[in-house]
């Protein structure tokens, strides 16, 4: 991505590429407990996005020498699969993209788990990206937040993240693939429910002071519609009951 | 009764309370699991994970047998240990035990004493949050689950269930992941009798009031 104007053109009649307004959130379905092995498990279809994610833990920290004895652990492991998307992630296994992505959504956990409450454990958290199509890290946190509450893992709050950027020099909620790749810029950010604390914020492009006030304001606003997505899956899988059928 | 589902970060009360699973910022107390919240302001935990107190009773499995006493998986992040000297049975790799937790250290290790053995069976995993839902008030919904299963089942406070070989284990596990799902609903015994009931054609009396031990 650079900030110089592509010929792309990302905005057209005032409507983007598929046809959503500036401030629209690409069609999202979320599902609880999908993986019955898992201690919480979900899944997402956010636009062209499909990611599975399992949570395990708090468990014994392996190896040893990872271990606190003052809170348990977080690990996150991101992957994306070899068949996600169709030119530059096709290789499986571990890449610059896969460890950065696998860090800054653990770090966003880190700092909501009670980890205090499990010393000398690990938790762990598995995000399988099937399939990709801009967006995955903040799919990716709302996600594992929803597997982590169906773990019963202690949290502080709930999280839910959205990419918010430029581009056709618009500001534009949850860029799609092409948005991304053509855009000016783009700022994907992690905001908790309750108090509104900003837990992930990263920037590729140029952006003025102006612009990232009115992009912090669009970014939470996305994310309350994206918290009540949440409480809607969670509350389908408590209340009516909709689950497979014990796992043994 | 109103019961309301919250999700981590909800407010629970205006005041600073000591419960399990919330915190506190210092003004305010709020949920740290999924769980319900009835017209009174009771909060009550949907998923958690286990942890050991003394005194609770608990189904494991043998997993390492060394010099001083036996390692048992607990549904814990450590597992727990029977030492040689408290028991007088010899255990084998993969039994499944009943035992009760002596002692609990500050960095969570297990010690367990009064250790069965149990018979031939099956062990599930049920969430611990539930477990009161399994056993029912004055244990009525285990009475009615060993009645039409013909056999006996053990529910440990760590979520372990052990049906006996004897029991009809399609059935109680149908009935139990029935419970699983509705835990948090009034009138789970009568409709699991009404499902047990359809199920096996049969309309057995169940005992009454025994209390779980």
């Amino acid at each position: 991505m650079s900030s110089s104007i592509s010929d792309v053109q990302l905005i057209v009649d005032g409507k983007r590429l598929d046809g959503r307004t500036e401030n629209e959130l690409r069609p999202i379905r979320m599902e609880v407990g999908v993986i019955p092995e898992a201690d919480g498990s979900a899944f997402i279809e956010w636009g062209g996005n499909k990611i599975i994610c399992g949570v395990y833990g708090p468990r014994e920290c392996v190896p040893k020498h990872d271990a606190s004895p003052y809170h348990a652990v977080v690990k996150c492991r991101y992957m994306m699969s070899p068949f996600a998307s169709l030119d530059e992630h096709s290789k499986s296994g571990p890449s610059r993209r896969s460890v950065e992505l696998s860090k800054v959504i653990r770090e966003v956990f880190e700092n909501l788990i009670k980890t205090e409450a499990f010393p000398n454990t690990q938790i762990d958290i598995f995000i399988d990206v099937l399939q990709a199509e801009g967006g995955t890290r903040t799919a990716s946190i709302t996600v594992a937040a929803l597997a982590l509450a169906n773990a019963g893992i202690p949290m502080k709050d709930m999280v839910s993240s959205v990419a918010v950027g430029k581009g056709g020099n618009v500001l534009l909620v949850d860029l799609g693939k092409a948005e991304d790749n053509f855009g000016q810029s783009d700022m994907p950010l992690a905001i908790s429910n309750r108090d509104k604390s900003i837990m992930l914020l990263q920037m590729d492009g140029l952006l003025t002071k102006e612009e990232i006030v009115q992009i912090l304001e669009m970014a939470t606003g996305a994310c309350d519609v994206l918290h009540e997505k949440q409480s809607a899956a969670l509350l389908k899988f408590y209340e009516e009951g909709e689950q497979d059928d014990l796992n043994l | 009764m109103d019961k309301k589902i919250i999700l981590p970060g909800a407010k629970i009360s205006d005041g600073r309370l000591n419960i399990p699973n919330t915190y506190s910022d210092g003004t305010a107390t709020y949920a740290a699991v999924i769980g319900t919240m009835d017209g009174a302001g009771h909060y009550l935990p949907l998923e958690t994970r286990y942890r050991a107190y003394v005194g609770d009773v608990v189904i494991g499995v043998v997993v390492d047998s060394i010099h001083a006493g036996y390692r048992v998986a607990l549904n814990l992040p450590q597992s727990g240990f029977i030492p040689t000297r408290n028991i007088k049975i010899d255990l084998q790799l993969g039994d499944f035990v009943l035992c009760k937790i002596r002692s609990v250290s500050e960095v969570g290790d297990v010690d367990l004493g009064e250790v069965r053995r149990l018979p031939r069976g099956k062990l599930i995993k049920f969430p611990s949050a539930k477990v009161p839902r399994l056993i029912g008030r004055k244990s009525s919904m285990l009475m009615l689950l060993k009645t039409y299963a013909g056999g006996d089942l053990m529910v440990g406070n760590n979520g372990y269930v052990w049906l006996s070989d004897k029991s009809n284990i399609p059935l109680l596990l149908k009935a139990i992941s029935h419970i699983e799902r509705k835990a948090h609903k009034s009138g789970l015994t009568d409709e699991i009798a009404n499902l047990l009931k359809e199920e096996t054609g049969l309309d057995l009396p169940v005992p009454q009031g025994e209390t779980y031990e």
